[in-house]
């Protein structure tokens, strides 16, 4: 069981409110990552949820149990920190073995545990080795063994893979999402990655100076973001937000479109423009498009995302046309216009 | 090769000076311990000027062998630096640990603690058995004659008087005498040393890795066990470094012990070496070689001990 339950839950460093009251429900079972920029208070919130953070205000529910003044290691929960914080002068096994010895388990099942544990996250052949001698993938396997062993009734991830290469990062991120597929344990996971959180989660919470901007699955995210900040820190590349003449068109503040939702045509089309850089990547073409007479801000930028190939280079004059349908709309607070 | 050459002709003065700083005194040292050599003789005239002709062979190194003290040096030695190690590591870190919290004054507690260090040996000997130990006019001797006082003033008081009727009267302890000096010398010693470990374990607390104790705490360590397996541990290499350095400085102790007891009941081999000096060079020389192997047998065990911990 690992249902976790935020009620108003507040942090103020000094004067400084770090996080306004909140409220978050988090069912058993569930993969939720916290998104946001850094310094959104994504990793304080993960932090207050673990215990290592008081609360200045309100309460934390595990298991409809208040766990707000339990110490961080009764809560039952196993936190696995960015830079792995392993135990230096110990082996992959007594790292592992470390919160069973704590919680004076018996050798044998220890020794079980471990062997399990080592087996399902390839590291039977380096239990012996100290972390120094690891890489940082298997320090961060090693890691999540020492989370698994303590069946916690849920995971924390602070930043796991930030450390990581971004070849190991996608390696990594597929074998947390089997390891929530067999374990079937409530995840969370901070991450100031939107890639990783469209691909990782159930459900995202989007954060922004500790407010919550909006909960859902990846896709209910990415089709209908609920206001501004949500379509532009969701999808990359980003949104192409408008203002001005050509929003008002459409009774809005602002208008967004995809840059997947825009066609490209050398020869005719709503929108003119001339290339700036165009990113070949083979499956697709990201082409940035200058000059296009839309009030998109500082910058003057128009990103365009396109199946395939085009044959356009730097200066050419290109025609875009977005799908209408696909158009988003914000009014003048920035939320969404339905 | 020749683009070599130039760089080498710099560093030779420097090398030079080293070599000859090193090699002259140990050669000579070697060469005065295989003849006889003192330094005033009305029977020997002769043996007051160093030559070959005085050749002794390993006779000076049989009389240093054969003579009472010699044997006594080796192990006092051993146990003065033994003990004042073990102390100043222990103390070192659990000061080291406790001025690591937080609390107000913290600043002025971190300079008045390494200031110890900054004292002159020989003064630290000298206020140590004078003003401290001294049995009639240190703080020790205050110490005892004002327990003695309390205790034959509460002899009549009701109730627990006759607890003070069971207690004894305190005698102090001369620490001049032949069974304390060691202990007055290590006492003092440990007080200088102790800071330099301070600063050193305090250095390396600072660099512990925070998150590495807050995933101890979700593992359920409890303070005492976050010490014992992470902060012990992460102060392995430094405890390595203090205790070379000072079995390095502490074998070759002798203001402190000149000053406790003019080597009364207290001898190393540095002391026996000043001994000797007073006439027989041949003899000083000679024990100075079996100091030099000491110091290396000493520098094995230690690097075989410490030097695992500093390869890591």
């Amino acid at each position: 069981m690992g249902s976790i339950v935020l009620d108003k839950v507040q942090k103020k460093f000094g004067d400084v409110e770090v996080i306004p009251p909140l409220d978050l429900e988090i069912n058993d079972g569930e993969f939720v990552v916290f998104v946001g920029p850094s310094g959104c208070g994504k990793s304080t919130l993960l932090r207050m949820i673990a215990g290592l953070e008081d609360l200045t205000a309100g309460k934390v529910n595990i298991d409809d149990n208040d766990v707000t003044e339990v110490s961080p290691a009764k809560r039952g929960l196993s936190m696995v920190f960015q830079s792995y914080a392993l135990y230096p002068h110990m082996t992959v096994r007594k790292n592992i073995a470390f919160p069973m010895r704590m919680a004076k388990v018996p050798q044998d099942v220890q020794d079980a545990k471990i062997e399990a544990a080592a087996k399902s996250l390839n590291l039977a052949d380096y239990l012996d080795r100290k972390p120094g001698q690891l890489s940082g993938g298997q320090r961060q396997r090693v890691a999540i063994g020492r989370a698994i062993v303590r069946e916690p009734s849920a995971f924390l991830f602070d930043e796991p893979l930030s450390n990581l290469d971004a070849a190991l990062r996608v390696g990594m991120r597929l074998e947390i999402m089997e390891l929530h597929t067999k374990l079937k344990t409530t995840m969370i996971y901070v991450t100031h990655d939107q890639v990783e959180a469209m691909t990782m989660a159930d459900k995202i919470v989007v954060l922004q100076a500790g407010v919550i901007e909006q909960v859902g699955s990846p896709l209910e995210l990415y089709h209908t973001p609920r206001n501004k900040f949500v379509a532009g820190f969701i999808g990359s590349p980003k949104m192409n937000l408008i203002e001005g003449e050509e929003a008002s068109k459409h009774d809005a503040t602002t208008i967004g479109i995809r840059p997947e939702h825009v066609s490209v045509s050398t020869t005719e089309g709503m929108w003119k423009g001339t290339v700036g850089v165009a990113e070949h990547l083979g499956s697709d073409t990201f082409i940035h498009v200058h000059n296009t007479g839309l009030d998109t801000g500082e910058g003057d930028l128009f990103t365009v995302r396109i199946s395939g190939d085009i044959a356009v280079s730097h200066g050419d004059t290109v025609y875009l046309t977005p799908q209408m349908d696909q158009l988003h709309k914000f009014d003048a607070q920035g939320l969404r216009i339905a | 090769m020749a683009n070599r050459t130039i760089p080498r002709l710099l560093q030779t003065p420097a090398v030079l000076l080293l070599l000859v700083w090193m090699l002259v005194p140990l050669g000579m040292t070697l060469f005065y311990s295989f003849i006889r050599y003192v330094l005033n003789s009305t029977v020997r005239p002769e043996w007051t000027t160093p030559s070959w002709s005085n050749w002794r062979g390993f006779g000076n190194y049989e009389f240093v062998l054969n003579s009472k003290d010699f044997l006594f040096a080796i192990k006092n030695s051993l146990f003065i630096v033994g003990s004042i190690l073990s102390l100043t590591v222990v103390l070192g870190v659990l000061i080291a640990v406790l001025i690591n919290r937080s609390f107000p004054g913290r600043g002025i507690v971190r300079v008045l603690l390494i200031s110890p260090f900054f004292v002159m040996p020989a003064v630290n000997a000298v206020l140590w058995i004078n003003m401290l130990l001294d049995p009639v006019l240190g703080l020790q001797g205050i110490a005892v004659g004002a327990i003695n006082d309390m205790a034959a003033g509460m002899q009549d008081a009701p109730l627990v008087g006759w607890f003070f009727n069971l207690w004894p009267v305190l005698e102090p302890i001369s620490f001049r005498a032949t069974q304390t000096s060691a202990i007055a010398v290590i006492m003092m010693v440990t007080w200088q040393w102790t800071p330099f470990a301070v600063l050193i374990f305090m250095t390396s607390l600072q660099s512990e890795d925070q998150q590495q104790k807050e995933a101890a705490v979700l593992d359920g360590a409890s303070r005492w066990s976050q010490f014992r397996f992470l902060t012990l541990p992460h102060l392995g290499r430094p405890m390595a470094i203090v205790v070379m350095i000072q079995a390095i400085f502490h074998l070759s102790l002798y203001a402190e012990i000149e000053i406790v007891s003019r080597g009364n009941g207290n001898k190393n081999l540095p002391y026996l070496i000043g001994e000797f000096t007073n006439n027989n060079i041949g003899a000083a020389s000679a024990t100075g070689i079996f100091a030099v192997i000491l110091a290396n047998i000493v520098a094995i065990f230690l690097l075989r001990a410490v030097g695992k911990t500093l390869m890591e």
